[in-house]
């Protein structure tokens, strides 16, 4: 069986883009987007400078996460290597993005849908090479079979020492450089930038590209804008990972690079996360004190907590249908699974969920019997998984490194029980006293543990150097502000202190103070890996 | 392994309730080798899977027609693929077939398709309406431009007035059509652009054998050395690109003069970041090294070099012998150490060693180019070109395997159905006494020359050819532009609306690639080929047996081509035959009688070149079609495969009338060739017929000082720049691999990489004014300044400022929509006598029919330099000395990006100055001009004397 993949001999580039050029005459790509593109880097001192070029675009990874993780099936692998897609079938949901550690797909701004290099799979069905192979005027581009040790590209591969980019995401991509400079392969060598050596980027590309003349902001817009706290969609410029970098003494240049297609998990992730955990903690908060006690809950807590989880599942979805770039699209996820994405197991728990939720509620409204600890259990594990499911796609977005932390789920759990907890103590009047001072304990601890989780997983740094540029932003850097400002003491220290003072205000004041500290700390957690530059 | 299949039941339930529609997986068609391009014999009909609808396997048939690109002057093989089903052209890939570009492209050929469907293209002639430059313009038909220009052209000849009809040609991208029309006319109306680019660089290379470029074999060479940036710029860019690298996979090492890192000079292997102008100074210590290494071919200088003739004009010796030339040689540079190049250019002394020594070692495999770059840069740059191919000659790698050719020895001559006698005229406007030894015309001089009453224009055309942006003084151009009185008509023939068509009578739109016919032949490497650029969508109509009589019947629009217009147009000027221009346009394929007045067809034209092209009939036989056949099939045919050394070609027997002290002498007396060892040989086309180490023609033409290789101190030596002062030298020329001058406009692929032309400041620099990247500078000239964003970098010489010129095209707010994607639109004023150009929008979105136009990322098209630059034209080779000493400090409080001013008084005094270091003509024999050198549209021979 044969598998594709690439040779970029840089003994042979010339950096000329013709390649960029050909890619976009053969597929039409859009402007401002890219499938491949050529890298330049400036470093040395004169007159020791030297100019590297580095061609980028889709690995035709053997283990591809974007395949992982897409949903719906739109991305796969075919039999002879090519991981190629279907953007029929894509809702735009922008997983692979996070997902694909190359920065290789972006969204294809005519028809809302992901895309990225694919061989030129047409051509390759045709009996072709990839247009990109044919223009390159130093023949730098090797494309062929790499398990044929007589093809061209093996013999080079095996004759050549050859590098890969982040071998370490185990990836086992299909692409490899000779003589690949490791400063243009890594992307945190050389801070990104908006303005280059003979081009610039003054605003959005790809999902943030201008869909008409006029600049008008939708209303909606600016409601995401102002729960980003400020930050602009596209990220462009020196806003971008620009104090981050200032930690690294980085004297590696970006003279030229593809146009920076911006922050693609805005609020409405962010905002989702934040539903979410109050719909699934509501339900964890109840089913726990039911399990405790079957005297801590009333018909009315019953009601009011499943009607509130479904009402906030409702925004989620919302949020979720939203947030996705083909939005008519969103039942693909239920009706086109691929089991093995997060985006899909998540779907089916939360679709369970409202059903639980909706058989729960029917009863207690009907019968005021809601069936006892089996149907209780089963809620809880529901509304826990529907919390934590997050997590663990997060941990497929293998671009993220940060994301690959063990505490998401520790982070997902909490924050639903903090949320649900607060959401039900803003309505402490209308519970009983045994129930509040559950509350209170409850969210006490739960916030207590969250801090915990959250200093050691930023005290005691784990991962790669793109977590520790991430970890760096969050303590003391971009979102320094927001987090110990904001997550930290208003959000967490704060309210735990006026817990302990006990009075009803203290306590209503705590628990709106709760709910803002996961928003910030949960926009955080989303944004600030997603300012590292992948490529 | 596959995850394409895995459809599981949910999906196959949901699709057969038909809830979400059926996207079924295709299967992988199994291809035992790919290929890069569809087999020749299925042009006619290919089908191929549309990418846009893929993976659903829809497929589109196409007709493959093979053409040239046009943005550069390469002239690369494209393959147009024109959609059966809609009858447009979908795309352009490489043409295999080609032996120049070999299949191969740059950025810039299959950006072509981008210039085709461009939303501003203009697709109908344009006739002005109210005064010149107001930007109002009226449709009209080819018939009335047609009627109108022979009108007025016959008028102007029949009252002799021969000299007021000019034909000013950017790139001419075709071989000798236009000498023919111009001659048939009888009309010393040729002038280019060469002299703002390569007539220093051929005066160079013309005094040492006559040919005026080189062609370097760089797949063979040892050891290359460019003076230029051949891996990213410049014709031929594509095939020395591919060629050079050829060359280094097989061992080459690279060497690159360039006082800024060019993506050329950071691949090379010795990067020499010369001091602006010091080339020469570092080429001649070369060459020193080489004379004491002992390392230069001692048979070929000896044999085909004047060196005797040097020996006599420094020593009076006829009889010195080649130990004692040598010993000369030395003690007459001397002064060119390895340590004084140093102190000159900034290189290393073991740099120079170094390179010496590889140099020494490639001996005849030394390739070598300059063609613009430093030799455009400065007063007597002709000495980089001539400095260079002194290394050549020294080596004796003039005309070998992995050496450097004479560029004529890889070009093709086209036999011509036709040629009129040489015409009768010498216009002073274009070879102005002042410069008798000037490549090409004085172009840049035009308006100061009308300015100065020498002459007036009837009818000017300007031929993809924008001096108001990109020649220097562009606001001296407006003026004479908006002057009826200096130039009465002004013709446009332009694909696209340009800063110069804005100040015309008629705009016409010619076609880009592809939409036209055109021969090409470059020496792109050792062999020699033609290419047939032919228009795609009428060759396309042919094929399907729907043939047109005119291009512009196919074409978008009324897209002309300029080959139909001017048989169209001269046919007109002489309706009845009595101008005796008629005569010159007659079908050569006339038949019979009733066929007698019959006009010559562009197919005809074509037929007859490509009958009498040597070796092409019998190739074309080979596959049953004829010649003309051959070519539209295959767009391109190699006439030689390679050609090294034809100065020792034999001299034809009957030719020889006698031989004398080794010359070789026709009945007529011209010298035709030289005897060596008892071998007649042609030579080289120089009065010696050897490389002319020694020139006599620079001392008979009043310049004994530069009879040898020499070094000028440039405009921009460091003992002309105070950098107390805050004075730099302002590289203006250097290219990017994604542009070509104005002609690559109107793409919006290469737009979106490259849209801006910052000032490269070296980092010291920057930190001593305080500016970082993206700050603010103003850079003034001698006639007024800029405004323009820094780019600081370790990338360029301190003290050296560059600033790419491709960029910073504008309109103003009258003139019609242009290149959108690259174009800001600004406020011109004239304010006494001083110019002033202000920016009042940068590139933006737009609607359109192309849904880009929305997504425009970038919001500037960049800064219009060359507007402050003043004409510097070279006493000697009449080339424009493009560097700039500059003033550079930050922007004042009220300047703006992009701004210009310019006092055109100023740039008046400049030109004088630069006049009044000329050595006019006449030379002996009262000669204008030496006749044994080149001269575009050469007139009959005794116009070349002054009466």
């Amino acid at each position: 069986m044969r598998n594709f993949g690439f040779i970029i001999d840089n003994r042979r580039c010339i950096g000329c883009h013709a390649c960029t050029v050909a890619c976009k005459a053969e597929h039409n790509v859009a402007v401002g987007v890219n499938r491949t593109w050529v890298k330049y880097i400036e470093k040395g001192q004169f007159p020791e400078s030297q100019r590297l070029f580095s061609v980028m675009r889709c690995n035709h990874c053997d283990n591809a996460p974007c395949v992982e993780i897409c949903p719906v099936t739109a991305l796969y692998r075919r039999d002879d290597g090519i991981v190629d897609f279907d953007n029929r079938r894509c809702i735009g949901c922008k997983a692979c993005m996070q997902a694909c550690p190359y920065d290789a797909l972006y969204i294809d701004p005519q028809t809302h849908t992901a895309a990225k290099c694919n061989y030129c799979a047409h051509r390759i069905d045709v009996g072709l090479e990839p247009a990109c192979v044919n223009v390159c005027p130093t023949q730098a581009i090797v494309s062929g079979d790499l398990n044929d040790p007589e093809s061209r590209i093996s013999v080079l591969k095996a004759e050549q020492s050859v590098s890969a980019r982040k071998v370490e995401k185990g990836t086992e991509p299909a692409l490899f450089y000779i003589d690949a400079d490791q400063d243009s392969l890594d992307p945190l060598a050389a801070e990104v930038a908006d303005e280059f050596m003979w081009g610039g980027q003054n605003s959005g590309v790809g999902h943030f590209a201008h869909d008409s003349d006029s600049d008008d902001e939708h209303i909606l817009e600016k409601f995401g804008r102002m729960l980003s706290f400020g930050e602009t969609s596209t990220q462009l410029g020196k806003n971008v990972a620009h104090q981050l970098l200032d930690d690294l003494a980085s004297t590696p240049k970006r003279a030229y690079d593809a146009p920076q297609k911006g922050v693609l998990w805005g609020w409405q992730v962010s905002g989702y996360l934040w539903t979410k955990s109050i719909a699934a903690g509501v339900i964890v908060a109840v089913m726990l004190a039911q399990l405790i006690s079957a005297n801590f809950v009333t018909q009315g807590l019953e009601l009011f907590s499943s009607v509130v989880a479904l009402l906030f599942l409702g925004i989620t979805g919302a949020l979720l249908v939203w947030d996705l770039d083909q939005p008519a699209r969103f039942l693909y996820v239920l009706l086109r699974p691929q089991w093995r994405s997060w985006l899909v197991r998540g779907a089916y728990i939360i679709t369970a969920y409202s059903g639980l939720l909706v058989l729960y509620a029917a009863m207690s409204w009907m019968w005021n019997w809601t069936g006892g600890p089996v149907l209780w259990l089963t809620l809880l594990v529901t509304a826990m998984m529907t919390a934590i499911y997050t997590a663990f796609l997060f941990a497929q977005a293998k671009g993220r490194s940060f994301w690959q932390s063990k505490t998401g789920v520790m982070h997902m759990a909490t924050h639903a029980m903090i949320n649900g907890a607060a959401v039900l103590m803003l309505f402490a009047n209308w519970w009983d006293d045994s129930f509040v001072w559950y509350l209170r304990y409850l969210l006490g601890i739960t916030a207590v543990v969250q801090l915990l989780v959250t200093m050691v997983e930023l005290y005691f740094p784990h991962g790669d150097a793109e977590s520790k540029l991430v970890v760096s932003s969050i303590l003391s850097g971009r979102y320094s502000r927001l987090f110990w400002g904001v997550s930290i003491a208003l959000g967490t220290v704060l309210p735990i202190l006026l817990l302990m003072l006990g009075s009803q205000v203290a306590v209503t004041v705590a628990a709106v103070l709760f709910l803002f500290g996961v928003f910030a700390a949960q926009h955080i957690w989303v944004r600030a890996p997603q300012q590292i530059p992948l490529s | 392994m596959s995850n394409k299949a895995n459809r599981g039941w949910i999906e196959r339930l949901a699709t057969s309730l038909k809830i979400i529609p059926e996207y079924l997986p295709t299967s992988d068609a199994q291809h035992e080798s790919l290929n890069r391009y569809p087999d020749p014999e299925h042009w006619d009909h290919w089908s191929e899977y549309d990418p846009a609808t893929w993976p659903e396997k829809v497929k589109r048939d196409y007709m493959i027609v093979p053409t040239t690109c046009f943005n550069c002057e390469s002239a690369c093989g494209l393959l147009g693929y024109v959609d059966k089903e809609t009858g447009k052209i979908k795309k352009f890939e490489g043409n295999p077939h080609h032996p120049g570009s070999r299949g191969r492209n740059c950025a810039k050929g299959p950006a072509t398709i981008n210039q085709i469907n461009d939303t501003d293209r203009i697709l109908y002639p344009q006739k002005r309406v109210g005064k010149r430059g107001d930007g109002k313009w009226q449709r009209v038909s080819w018939d009335e431009v047609l009627d109108d220009l022979a009108g007025r052209l016959r008028k102007a000849i029949q009252e002799k007035r021969n000299n007021e009809i000019a034909y000013h040609v950017g790139r001419p991208g075709h071989e000798g059509y236009m000498d023919r029309v111009l001659n048939a006319w009888g009309v010393d109306g040729h002038n280019s652009h060469t002299n703002v680019c390569s007539s220093a660089a051929r005066l160079g290379y013309t005094l040492w054998h006559g040919y005026d470029r080189p062609s370097p074999d760089h797949a063979n060479a040892k050891f290359i050395l460019l003076i230029s940036a051949h891996l990213e710029s410049g014709h031929y860019f594509n095939p020395h690109a591919q060629r050079i690298i050829e060359g280094r996979m097989k061992g080459a090492k690279l060497a690159v003069m360039d006082p800024r890192l060019s993506n050329t000079a950071s691949v090379s292997d010795y990067w020499m970041p010369t001091q602006p102008g010091s080339e020469p100074a570092v080429l001649l210590a070369l060459a020193r090294q080489l004379l004491l290494d002992g390392t230069y071919d001692r048979d070929f200088v000896s044999n085909w070099v004047n060196w005797r003739q040097y020996m006599v004009n420094k020593t009076g010796d006829s009889d010195a012998s080649f130990e004692s030339f040598i010993a000369q040689l030395i003690e007459d540079y001397k002064e060119f150490t390895p340590e004084f190049a140093e102190s000159e250019s900034g290189i290393p002394v073991e740099t120079i060693l170094k390179v010496a020594d590889e140099i020494g070692k490639a001996g005849s495999q030394f390739a070598t180019h300059t063609w613009r770059s430093a030799s455009a840069g400065h007063l007597g740059g002709w000495c980089v070109a001539r400095c260079l191919h002194f290394l050549n000659v020294l080596t004796g790698s003039v005309g070998t395997q992995g050496g450097t050719s004479p560029s004529g020895w890889n070009k093709f001559k086209p036999k011509f159905f036709e040629t009129p006698p040489a015409h009768k005229f010498w216009n002073e406007l274009h070879f102005p006494n002042e410069y008798p030894l000037a490549c090409y015309e004085m172009s840049i001089l035009l308006p100061h020359f009308l300015k100065e009453g020498r002459g007036k224009m009837d009818t000017y055309f300007s031929r993809v050819l924008n001096p108001v942006w990109s020649y220097p003084d562009g606001f001296s151009w407006i003026e004479v532009l908006s002057d009826p009185d200096m130039i009465q008509c002004h013709v446009a023939m332009t694909p696209t609306w340009n800063e110069s068509a804005y100040f015309a009578d008629y705009v016409l739109p010619m076609g880009h690639s592809g939409e036209r016919h055109d021969l090409n032949s470059y020496e792109t490497h050792s062999g020699m080929w033609i290419a047939f650029r032919q228009p795609i969508l009428r060759e396309a109509a042919r094929r399907r047996g729907e043939p047109v009589e005119f291009t512009y019947q196919a074409n978008p629009g009324e897209v002309w081509e300029e080959d139909e217009f001017w048989i169209e147009l001269s046919w007109r000027m002489d309706p009845d035959g009595s101008l005796g221009i008629r005569e010159h346009f007659l079908s050569p394929y006339r038949t019979e009688v009733s066929d007698e007045d019959r006009k010559i067809s562009i197919e005809e034209y074509y037929q007859f070149i490509f009958e009498n092209t040597a070796g092409l009939p019998e190739a074309a036989k080979a596959e049953g079609l004829s010649p003309l056949e051959y070519m539209r099939r295959y767009g391109a045919f190699e006439v030689e495969k390679f050609s090294y050394e034809k100065h020792k070609k034999n001299v034809q027997d009957d030719l020889v009338s006698k031989i004398d002290d080794g010359a070789v002498v026709d009945e007529a007396g011209k010298s035709i060739g030289i005897e060596i060892a008892g071998e007649a040989y042609i030579g080289f086309n120089t009065p010696s017929r050897k490389q002319e180490l020694f020139s006599q023609t620079m001392v008979d033409w009043k310049w004994p000082e530069h009879a040898a290789p020499g070094y000028i101190h440039s405009q921009v030596h460091p003992e002309n720049i105070n950098r107390a002062n805050s004075e730099f030298v302002l590289l203006p020329t250097f290219r990017l691999p994604t542009l070509i001058h104005s002609r690559s406009g109107n793409a919006k692929w290469l737009a979106e990489i490259s849209n801006r032309n910052p000032l490269w400041v070296h980092t010291d620099d920057a930190a001593k004014m305080g500016v970082e990247t993206g700050g603010l500078l103003r850079v003034s000239t001698e006639i007024g300044y800029f405004v323009d964003r820094a780019w600081v970098t370790e990338a360029i010489r301190p003290g050296v400022i560059a600033c790419s010129h491709h960029l910073g095209r504008w309109r103003r707010e009258q003139d019609p929509k242009a290149n959108r994607w690259a174009m800001n639109t600004v406020d011109i004023s004239n304010e006494n006598g001083v110019w002033k150009l202000r920016h009042k929008a940068g590139t933006h979105s737009y609607t359109s029919d192309d849904p880009d136009s929305q997504r425009i990322f970038w919001d500037d098209g960049g800064v219009h330099q060359n507007l402050t630059f003043p004409v510097q034209p070279d006493p000697i080779s009449g080339m424009q000395c493009w560097h700039q000493k500059i003033k550079v400090e930050v922007a004042h409080a009220d300047d703006r990006y992009g701004d210009v001013v310019v006092d055109t008084r100023k740039s008046m005094e400049v030109y004088r100055r630069w006049l009044s270091m000329t050595r006019p003509a006449p030379g002996p024999n009262n000669l204008r001009r030496p006749l044994w050198f080149k001269r575009p549209l050469r007139p009959e021979e005794s116009l070349f004397y002054l009466d």
